[in-house]
This record gives structure tokens, C-alpha cells and sequence, in this order.
């Protein structure tokens, strides 16, 4: 009998001492989750501070079995039907496992939080354990692949790069399938922070260039980033050059091109263009076309564009400086032809052809920026008319109409964007040094534009590179392309690692 | 950190430089095409030049400058100045034209005669040789009476009176006689003590300019004209590749026969015995031709090799003695148009003379072989 | 990046540089100036290449004794500060008047021919502006340019074959055809045409594979006295002896007897060319002296170059009547030739001075 009770004493008063566990436990918990709750309510208030007035964001409660969690995701850049997939329907279902699939970041650091939630990523606060995870759920609408406007082949592939990094970067990788295409991430712009990837080959790239692009980009100190064009502009040897160093492109199979030779890429989020570096300045007359074409038709459309580029700065000044200074470099019927139509013009000749270049540059201006259907008949109006009518007022000459619309043309064949417009603009010095000296003043501003260009650098190695060829060998992909077979080895300027 | 300031620095100071001489450019290009410079248009470029003997001290100059307002009547424009020097009737031509004349594009001057035997013809010469704005490509030629008259009169059937004389005076083949001298042949051939110097010689006809036969230098003066005769055989002696058609008439004393060659291509090899007292030059001359036309004994009868190596033989026997008449006659007159004393100069050490020259040509002996070949007498046998 | 690295001189910069030192203004009346000796002339720029080689040796041997230091400081070192001082302003001074003499050259040439109614001031001062910014990015920047000069004005070689066509080859004989003192008159005259190989004395330190510099320096050599070769051998074949005396300039008119379908006159296109030969000699000999004048002050400024260049715009603009100027230059000429002879002297004091040290 009194074994019974000492068993039922001794049992009553574990079960006593279990409930007083237990239920000191639950007050623990109880306390803990309210000290918690506290904190993630003030850490809430905090964010909500920091984002007062912004209404893409949106917070909402969510009661799941580990107690209530706030979601926090930005409306505009997470598709809606992302939310429901990835967070709200495991959420409310299995809360326990989202700690396995999410990642955890530190709820003091107020800057990443923001930035974390700017860039796109759900934000999940657990507020019994007062614990943040975060879920890259970044969907905003982009633009679909489409074929390149500005840079299009007739053969080889029609896709080109959109304004979203991860498309542009994985255009790159289905070509590149090697586990050595490395790739760096940077935020930059202390506005903007947007994001940058520097992607190389590892086994390939030169270590020194990596280090000198790295450090580069680390300097630079620019409010906004709306395009790669301005981060170019800022990292280039000698921003104050007309002549642009760093290759822009919209083509994958460029990039990959270059990648696989031992360059250097940087993608930017929302910008459609991706830079090289190093180049050449013959690589900018350079279209990867070329490679697709048989070697034949790809050495003479090189030299086209080759001598065109200097063609184009030379055909309008000596023009000026025949007529002006040395009317006996012309042979005698052409010259005979020449007086009798500039018999009408009232204006010397470097006046006539400035005024006429300046006429052609308004209206390229004009055209590019009208709607396109205004745009034609206004570009049919402006050359044809405008052209014809001066000839026949008598306010330029038929010769230099010719002259001024072939070199407008030839000055449009280098397939990089930057590079004609440079050209444009070494124009206007060689027609002004020209009207002043003749072909003198000519070969003045071309000994100037060749000490130039032969002090250009692109990421430290000389601009003019083939001229001293750093191995026979680049000399076969130069002016003149030979057969595929022959063009194993990288080029001289990516100073490439031996294998 | 320090590269980016050097580069800075170096920035700013070439922003200044540029700044400056874009400033001094743009005020310079105003300046310089106004006032000093003459555009296009207002030049008056002067296509040919012809000089007249008036008398000791003074000659008469001819211009034609070509005319291309519409309004104009006439092609181009002639003006006629006396004077004694060639710049200041230069001058004085340019106040009679509304335009600059200028000489950068002449492409022919005219000799009278008279001017060009009295041994005033190289100064003239010389004058434009120095001056830089001429070519040395303008062509030179003699005329008969008076290079105004040739000048202002009227060609209708012809074009412009620049292009006309220098398309008859420029090489063609079928004035192959015509040794195509321009200045600095000209100089060159009055400089050189082993040649004298030969020039077209024009003479006019009704209503056009016909090249009559070449005018012979001897030192300064000329002398003589040639026939186109000779001054094809002059032209072959001195290498001349393509030669005109040339007419033979062989066998004059039996049986007369008349032919012509054409497509000729000729090669000339010489040799020196190097002896000055007594000079002997042994010439081989080679021609190649096709047999276009025959009037004769042996008509019909030409269809043999045979028959055409005879008549090759009496082709070279006409030339030689040919060539030698006329040798003959420059060892009278003692001049070498051709240059064959060169060939004795080559040997000679020491400097050599114009009179050495004479020497040479004086003692001349010639041993001249021909050798004709006719490659076909057209499509029929 | 590209101001801590010092520069590197590597074959093909030294070859050019060489080469394009040397080719100026010289070719342009070097018939006329080796016309003493008539139609034997042709022979003569094989013999100033063997000079020119010979007198070189001399010059690499007393550079590779001090590797590091250009002729200034080899100077200061063997012959004590004040005399070596004093030497080095000398040679700056010769160096800038020489260079004073071959724009003057270039100047007046383009007056006579191609601009024959403008002052030359301006064109002057746009063709200094050129120079200082070529000499400003350093001697590989000049270097480079000379290489880039060499490949553009070469093809104007085959603008003689015209003059080619109508010369004859039987001027050539009788081969060796003068005397003494014509040959003395010609070289004297002549070799101003192949002076500027000696400046690798003041750009050695720079060169990357200093064993071979002799190699590539001899090649450079030969690359000029070929051209000058080529040019005095066609002017031989082209012109009659009076023409060779008389002509100045006379390797234009050689260029006046071609024609192109487009271009008439090439002589002006090509003139007009001519500019970066004279660029490029010139760049160099600023350099040069810009590298003298730092080594007597012992600083590096960059307004050393503008002063020199203000020096030899003066030159261009002092009022002096020019036969003086002609004189100038003539003496100035004759103390260079003793420049020329200055290493051999280097090389003695060098020997001696091992000598004394060594016992």
C-alpha cells in the first residue's frame, strides 16, 4: 500500500515537474517570441521608414505554422505569378522547409536589407525567431531576343544581346560551354547601383590586363550608370581622344569571338551593348561577317573598309586644296570641267564644302530622330530636292555633290557605331587644315592623326598594334584575312597564357 | 593615382593648345581665302604659248586661255603682247584679261622659225624650266611663220585649240617620227655635249595644223628641217619600240615596187670599237612588221618563203643605204641628233666636250646591218 | 601606367629610327650635291655606308661600356663635370641649329613649289605644334612614327619607274670616272645627307637587346643608302651632267615625268609627303636636345621642350640676310662632322682611364 503511493507521489510530482518545465518552456518561448516580435517590429518600422512613399513596395502578414512573417517584396520588379509559385503557396503550406531553400541575411545591416529589396528580392521575416531569409525571386518584364538593328549579317547568327544581364550572359554561355569562362559581378554607381560582370577565360586571359580592369573599375566614382557606354567613357586610357579604344558590340558570337582569344568582356545590366578589351584599331574595321564569308570576299570587304576609312577623310579636303591651292594636280579636262560648273558658285571652295558637309550632318540628325514614317520622305525631300535645287541655284557645285555624298557613304562602312562618327569629325580638321595650307595643311593633320593614333593605348597595350605585328601570325588576320585553317593562334594583343 | 594626375595635367594643357589653334585656324581660314588666294574660277590657265621674232629685242607673245562661261562665243581666248622679257609680258597679258594668268596647267609652246635660228629658242626654255609651277611635261614644237596666226585662226571641224595641238603634238603611231619633245627633253638633249636637240615642226595649212617634218638643232640653233623620213629613221636609232607605218619604194631603176609595213616593232643593238681616232659604230636594227599593201613585179608571186625573204633582203639593202645617205648627211652638217657618241662617251675616262662630239660624228665610220621580218601579210596568202 | 614604365626600345623601333633619322631632306638634292663628281656619282652612297658603318663602331663599343647612360652623361663621367658640361652644351647647340637648318630646307622648298604665295609663319608654327607633340610622348612614340613614315613614303619609290623608262643605263660608264678632289668635294657635301645615325648614342639605355644593337643599327643604315642608291642611280640615268650641277631639287623633277590617270603632278603630292621625313628627323634631334638640356640642369621640366622650340622658331625669323644664314649653317655643319668624330675620342679617354685605374 505504501509502495502504491510513493509510486503515485513520485509520478503525480514528475508530471508536476513536467507541466512546470513545460510550462516554463512555453513562457520561455513566450518571452523569447515576444522579445522577438518586438525586434522584428521595430526592424519592419525601420524599413518602412527608409521606404516611406515608395508604394511599389509591398508588405504583407502571412500566418504560417511557425508563427506570423512578413513578406516584403518590391510590386514592379517580381511577376505576380513568381510570388504565388515561389513564396506565398510554400509559405502557407510547408514554412518549416523554406529555411532549406532560402538564404539568411542579418536584419541590423539596414543597407543591404534596402538594397536587397530594391534589387528585387522577396524578403521573408520570420518574427517569432526574428530571423530574415531572402528569396531571389528578380522578374521584371524584359524585352525577347530579337535580331540586332544596328549590326545585322546577312549570314551567321541574327540573335543579340537584350537589356537583361542574365539573358546576355547566358547568350554567352550556350556558346562557351567551358567551366573556365569565368565571371565577376561589381555593383557600381552610387546612384543607380547597378550591377556589372567582367567575364574572361580563364586559362586564356592575360593576368595583368584582369588586374589593371579590376582596379579600373573599382575607381570609378560616377553617380549614374544609364549605359556601358558612360562606364567606357570613364575606364578608357585617354578619354579626351576623338578615336573610341574599347570595342562595343550587340552580337554574341563576337563576344564569344573575343573571349575565346584571350579578352576581356563587360556586361551591364540594362544596357543592350557589351565592351572588349584590349583592341586594335584594325579591329574596328573589323565585322565578324568577315569570318563567315570565304577568305576571298572577306580580304576585299576588309580593304573597301580599310581604305574607305581613310578615303573618306581625304576625298572632300582635296577637293579644297586642289581648287584652292594646286589646280595643277588635276588633269587638264577635269579641271576644264571643274571651273565650268564652280563658274556659278559666288562662294570659295572650302566654304561651299563646309557648307554642304554641315547641310548632310542636319540632315542625319534630323532623320534619326523623326518618326519613321515622317523620316523617309523627309530624307528623299532634303537629299534629292535640297541637292539638286543648290546645284542648279547655284550654290554649290555638281562635282562636289558626288564627292560629298560617296565619302558620307564610305564614312558609314566601319561596323562599329563610334568609329564613323569619329571619322566624321577627323573630317572637319582635314577640311579646315586644308582651306588653310592646301595639301600641306593636309599632311600636317594626317602626321597629327598618326602621332595620335600611335599614342593611343587600350587597357595599356599600344592602339596600333599590327603595325609592329607582336607575331607574324596576327599579320594573317589583318588587312587582308587568310583561309580559316590558318588562324589557330591568338592574337599578339590579348598576350595570351601559353598553354 | 599619380598617372591620372600627369594625365590630367597633360589633358588641361592640351585643351589649351587645342583651343588655341582652333581659334588661330578658324581666323586664318577667313583671312586666307579671301583676300590672298584666287579661287578656281577667276584663274586664267594658260593651255598654249606662242613666241614670234620681231626683231633683235623684242618678240611678240601669244596665250590662249580657254574660255567656259556660257555666254562666251568662242572656246577660248587669245591675247598678243610685244616685249623683251617673257615675265613682263606675262604681266602685261594679265591686264589685258579680266582673269590671274597663270602657267601651272601649259601644255604646249609654240617657236616661230626665225626665233628658233637664231639661237634664242634655250633661253626661253630655260626661263620656264626654272619656274616651279610648270610641268615639265609641256610640249615644245617649231612653226613654220607666225605661232599668233596659228593661234587665232579659226579651226571649225577641230576642238579646242589647247586639245587640238596637244593631241597632234602628243605620241601617237602614226606620227611616230615625232620625237615628243618637252622641256625637259629639251634641256636635257642642249645640255648633254653627246646630242643636239630635235623638235616637231608644224606648219599650217587652210584650216588645220599639220605636223610637216622635225626641226634640227645643231648646239643652239637649228638648222634644218627633216623629212618624216628621216626622223623615223632617227626615232628607230634610238630604240623606239613601236614605229609608224613605213612606205618603201624599192628597185627604182627595174621594175618600181611600192609597199608598206605596219605594226612595226623595232630593237636596235649598238657597238663601239672604243677608238676615238678612228670611230667605227656597228649598228644591227631589227624590224618586225606585217606586210599590208604591194604594188609591183612580184605581185602574185609572194606566196613563198622563199619570194618573202628576197623581198626581205631588198628591204634591208633599201633601208641601209638609207640610213647610211642619211648618216652622211649629219657627218656634213657634223650634228647627232640621234646620240650615238654615247657610246664612245662610255668608254672615255675624263670629261667630255661638245667638241668632241663633232670629233666623233665627223669621223664616224657605220656599219649598218637591217634585218626585216614580215610576220604575215594579212588574212589572205 | 605609361609614365612609370621607362620606354623599351625594342629591333624594329631601332632599325626605323635609325633609318628615318637619316632620311630628310637630304635625298632630295643629293645628286645635286654629289655633282662634282658627274656621272660616277651613282657609286657614292655605297661608300658613305661603309663610312657611316665604320664610324658607328666606334659608337656602340663606348656605349656598351656605360649601358645606362646616354653620351651626356658618359661625357660628365669621363671627363669630369665642367669640361663635360660644357661639351654637352655643344653638342644641344649643334643639334638645334641643325634642326633650324632642315625645317628651314623643308620651308623654303614648299614655298618655292607647292605654296607659292603665303608667308611660311603660320605653316611653321602648325608644323612645330606637330613636332612638340610627337616629342612629348617620349622617344617609343617617336619610334613608332618613324616606323609608320617608312612604310608611307617607301611606295614613292615606285614613282621613278617613269624616269627609269626614259634614262639610259650608259650614263653609268665610264665607272669611276674622277679624281680626288672632286670625290673630297662630293663627300664633304654629301654625307650631311647620312648624319643622324650617331643619335643612338643618347637612346642606347633604351634599347631592349643592347647586344644586337649594332646588328640593327647596321640595318637601318643599309636601308637608307639603298634608297639613296636607287634615287642617285635613276637621277644618273635621267639627267645630263649641266642638268645634275644646276638643278636643285632634282630628285622632284625625276618625279615630274610621271603621271597617274588622276593625279598629274605627283611631285606636289609627294612634297607634301615629304612632311613626315622631316617630321620625324626633326622630333628626334628635339629630343635629343630636350634630353641634353635636362642632363645640364639636372631636372626634368616639361617646358624644356617648348623653350627649344621657341629657339628655333628665332632661328627661322631672325632678320639676317642668307648668305650668312648659309654660312651659319656651313659651320654649323663642319662642327657636327667633328661630333661624328667625338667617340673615338671617348674611347681613348676610356682606355686611359681603365689604365690608371687598373695599376
Amino acid at each position: 500500500m505504501k509502495k502504491l503511493g510513493n509510486l503515485v507521489r513520485t509520478k503525480i510530482r514528475a508530471s508536476c515537474k513536467e507541466t512546470e518545465q513545460k510550462e516554463s518552456k512555453d513562457s520561455n518561448t513566450q518571452e523569447k517570441n515576444n522579445i522577438n516580435n518586438l525586434q522584428t517590429e521595430q526592424t519592419i518600422n525601420e524599413i518602412k521608414k527608409n521606404l516611406a512613399r515608395v508604394n511599389d513596395f509591398l508588405f504583407k502578414k502571412v500566418v504560417t505554422e511557425e508563427g506570423i512573417v512578413t513578406v516584403m517584396y518590391s510590386n514592379s520588379l517580381v511577376e505576380k505569378m513568381i510570388m504565388q509559385v515561389m513564396v506565398f503557396i510554400p509559405l502557407t503550406n510547408h514554412a518549416n522547409q523554406i529555411h532549406q531553400v532560402a538564404e539568411e541575411i542579418n536584419p541590423l545591416d539596414m543597407k543591404d536589407v534596402i538594397l536587397k529589396i530594391t534589387s528585387g528580392q522577396t524578403l521573408l521575416y520570420f518574427h517569432d525567431k526574428n530571423v530574415l531569409l531572402f528569396i531571389d525571386t528578380y522578374s521584371p518584364p524584359t524585352r525577347s531576343i530579337t535580331s540586332s538593328e544596328t549590326e545585322s549579317t546577312v549570314i551567321g547568327s541574327q540573335d543579340s544581346f537584350t537589356e537583361s544581364m542574365e539573358a546576355n550572359l547566358s547568350l554567352i554561355r550556350r556558346r562557351i560551354r567551358n567551366p573556365m569562362l569565368k565571371n565577376e559581378n561589381f555593383v557600381i554607381g552610387s546612384e543607380t547601383n547597378t550591377n556589372i560582370s567582367i567575364v574572361y577565360m580563364d586559362t586564356i586571359v592575360n593576368n595583368d590586363y584582369l588586374d589593371e580592369l579590376r582596379t579600373r573599375i573599382e575607381r570609378v566614382d560616377y553617380p549614374a550608370f544609364t549605359d556601358i557606354s558612360l562606364l567606357k567613357q570613364l575606364i578608357e586610357d585617354n578619354p579626351l581622344s576623338p578615336f573610341p579604344q574599347y570595342y562595343m558590340t550587340v552580337r554574341p558570337d563576337t563576344i564569344s569571338d573575343y573571349l575565346t582569344d584571350g579578352r576581356i568582356v563587360v556586361l551591364m545590366d540594362n544596357s543592350q551593348a557589351a565592351l572588349v578589351c584590349p583592341v586594335t584599331f584594325f579591329e574596328m574595321f573589323v565585322s565578324v561577317e568577315d569570318y563567315y564569308n570565304r577568305w576571298t570576299t572577306a580580304s576585299l570587304l576588309r580593304m573597301l573598309r580599310f581604305f574607305g576609312f581613310f578615303l573618306t577623310i581625304t576625298i572632300t579636303p582635296a577637293y579644297v586644296s586642289a581648287l584652292t591651292f594646286h589646280p595643277e594636280i588635276l588633269p587638264y579636262e577635269l579641271l576644264v570641267n571643274l571651273q565650268e560648273s564652280r563658274s556659278k558658285v559666288p562662294f570659295p571652295p572650302i566654304f561651299e564644302v563646309l557648307f554642304i558637309e554641315l547641310i548632310i550632318e542636319v540632315l542625319r540628325e534630323a532623320g534619326s530622330r523623326m518618326p519613321a514614317k515622317v523620316g523617309q520622305t523627309i530624307g528623299i525631300v532634303g537629299g534629292i530636292v535640297i541637292g539638286t535645287a543648290a546645284v542648279e541655284a547655284g550654290l554649290i557645285s555638281n562635282i562636289l555633290v558626288v564627292l560629298v555624298a560617296t565619302s558620307a557613304l564610305l564614312s558609314f562602312l566601319p561596323p562599329i557605331f563610334l568609329m564613323s562618327n569619329t571619322s566624321r569629325f577627323v573630317r572637319y580638321i582635314f577640311i579646315i587644315s586644308a582651306g588653310m595650307y592646301g595639301l600641306y595643311g593636309q599632311m600636317l593633320a594626317f602626321a597629327w592623326l598618326i602621332a595620335h593614333l600611335l599614342s593611343l593605348k587600350s587597357l595599356g597595350t599600344p592602339f596600333m598594334t599590327p603595325i609592329i605585328p607582336r607575331k607574324a601570325t596576327d599579320l594573317f588576320d589583318s588587312v587582308i584575312r587568310f583561309p580559316t585553317a590558318f588562324l589557330k593562334r591568338k592574337m599578339g594583343i590579348s598576350k595570351s597564357q601559353k598553354k | 593615382m599619380c598617372c591620372t594626375f600627369t594625365e590630367e595635367k597633360a589633358g588641361a594643357a592640351m585643351k589649351k593648345k587645342i583651343i588655341l589653334l582652333l581659334t588661330v585656324c578658324i581666323c586664318l581660314t577667313a583671312c586666307s581665302s579671301k583676300e590672298k588666294k584666287v579661287p578656281l574660277e577667276d584663274i586664267g590657265m594658260v593651255g598654249v604659248m606662242a613666241i614670234d621674232y620681231i626683231d633683235e629685242d623684242l618678240f611678240r607673245l601669244t596665250m590662249t586661255i580657254p574660255q567656259f562661261s556660257e555666254d562666251a562665243k568662242e572656246n577660248n581666248e587669245s591675247f598678243t603682247v610685244e616685249t623683251d622679257l617673257l615675265s613682263k609680258g606675262i604681266i602685261e597679258i594679265e591686264s589685258l584679261s579680266d582673269k590671274k594668268v597663270v602657267l601651272n596647267q601649259l601644255q604646249v609652246i609654240l617657236i616661230n622659225e626665225e626665233f628658233a635660228r637664231l639661237g634664242q629658242t634655250e633661253e626661253i626654255i630655260r626661263f620656264l624650266y626654272r619656274n616651279s609651277e610648270i610641268g615639265n611635261k609641256v610640249l615644245i614644237a617649231v612653226v613654220k611663220e607666225s605661232g599668233e596666226k596659228i593661234l587665232s585662226a579659226k579651226y571649225p571641224d577641230k576642238p579646242n585649240i589647247n586639245f587640238y595641238l596637244n593631241d597632234l603634238l602628243g605620241p601617237s603611231i602614226n606620227t611616230a617620227f615625232n620625237p615628243n619633245t618637252n622641256i625637259h627633253d629639251f634641256m636635257y638633249t642642249q645640255t648633254n655635249p653627246v646630242f643636239d636637240s630635235i623638235l616637231p615642226y608644224l606648219t599650217k595649212k587652210e584650216d588645220e595644223i599639220e605636223l610637216s617634218g622635225i626641226a634640227l638643232y645643231k648646239a643652239k640653233s637649228m638648222i634644218k628641217v627633216l623629212t618624216p623620213q628621216e626622223g623615223l629613221i632617227i626615232q628607230s636609232l634610238q630604240n623606239r619600240k613601236n614605229l609608224m607605218p613605213l612606205y618603201l619604194t624599192l628597185n627604182e631603176n627595174n621594175g618600181e615596187e611600192k609597199l608598206l609595213l605596219d605594226l612595226l616593232n623595232s630593237r636596235v643593238n649598238m657597238k663601239s670599237n672604243k677608238d676615238l681616232s678612228s670611230p667605227k659604230l656597228t649598228i644591227h636594227l631589227k624590224l618586225e612588221g606585217t606586210l599590208v599593201e604591194y604594188k609591183g613585179v612580184k605581185e602574185g608571186q609572194l606566196n613563198t618563203n622563199k619570194d618573202i625573204s628576197k623581198l626581205q633582203n631588198e628591204i634591208n639593202q633599201k633601208l641601209e643605204s638609207d640610213i647610211l645617205n642619211f648618216m652622211e648627211e649629219l657627218k656634213e652638217l657634223q650634228v647627232d641628233p640621234v646620240g650615238l657618241t654615247e657610246n664612245f662617251r662610255m668608254y672615255y675616262n675624263g670629261d667630255w666636250s661638245h667638241k668632241k662630239t663633232i670629233d666623233v660624228i665627223s669621223k664616224l665610220e657605220l656599219d649598218i646591218t637591217v634585218e626585216t621580218i614580215i610576220f604575215s601579210t594579212g588574212t589572205l596568202k | 601606367m605609361s609614365g612609370k614604365k621607362s620606354p623599351v626600345l625594342n629591333r624594329f623601333h631601332v632599325i626605323f629610327l635609325t633609318q628615318n633619322i637619316m632620311f630628310g631632306t637630304g635625298i632630295l638634292s643629293l645628286p645635286q650635291k654629289l655633282s662634282s663628281l658627274g656621272y660616277s656619282q651613282a657609286l657614292f652612297p655605297l661608300l658613305f655606308g661603309v663610312i657611316a658603318c665604320l664610324t658607328l663602331w666606334p659608337i656602340i663599343w663606348i656605349n656598351s661600356k656605360y649601358e645606362n647612360d646616354n653620351l651626356f652623361r658618359i661625357n660628365e663621367k669621363l671627363l669630369g663635370k665642367w669640361l663635360g658640361k660644357s661639351i654637352n652644351l655643344l653638342i644641344v647647340a649643334v643639334y638645334i641649329i641643325f634642326l633650324s637648318s632642315v625645317i628651314n630646307n623643308y620651308t623654303t622648298l614648299i614655298q618655292t613649289s607647292a605654296l607659292p604665295e603665303q608667308s611660311m609663319v603660320v605653316p611653321l608654327i602648325m608644323l612645330l605644334l606637330v613636332l612638340v607633340y610627337i616629342v612629348n610622348g617620349g622617344i617609343t612614340s617617336i619610334a613608332r612614327f618613324c616606323m609608320m613614315t617608312f612604310f608611307l613614303i617607301f611606295p614613292t619609290i615606285f614613282f621613278l619607274r617613269w624616269a627609269i623608262e626614259k634614262g639610259e643605263v650608259t650614263h653609268l660608264f665610264p665607272l669611276f670616272n674622277f679624281n680626288g678632289k672632286e670625290a673630297l668635294e662630293a663627300m664633304k657635301k654629301g654625307y650631311l645627307s647620312m648624319l643622324g645615325y650617331e643619335l643612338i648614342m643618347f637612346y642606347y639605355p633604351y634599347i631592349a637587346n643592347k647586344k644586337k644593337a649594332f646588328k640593327y643599327t647596321t640595318i637601318g643604315i643599309w636601308i637608307t643608302v639603298l634608297l639613296y642608291f636607287i634615287t642617285v642611280l635613276v637621277s644618273v640615268m635621267y639627267f645630263s651632267k649641266w642638268q645634275l650641277e644646276n638643278v636643285e631639287y632634282s630628285v622632284l623633277h625625276l618625279l615630274k615625268a610621271g603621271e597617274l590617270p588622276f593625279i598629274e603632278r605627283i611631285d606636289i603630292f609627294v612634297i607634301t609627303l615629304w612632311v613626315l621625313a622631316i617630321l620625324a628627323t626633326a622630333s628626334a634631334y628635339l629630343w635629343t636636345a630636350k634630353k641634353g638640356l635636362e642632363s645640364l640642369r639636372n631636372k626634368k621640366k616639361s617646358s624644356h621642350v617648348y623653350i627649344l622650340t621657341l629657339v628655333v622658331l628665332l632661328f627661322e625669323w631672325m632678320p639676317l640676310n642668307p648668305g650668312f644664314q648659309e654660312k651659319f649653317y656651313e659651320i654649323n655643319y663642319n662642327i657636327y662632322y667633328g661630333i661624328l668624330g667625338w667617340p673615338i675620342v671617348l674611347c681613348v679617354v676610356h682606355l686611359l682611364k681603365k689604365k690608371r685605374v687598373r695599376p
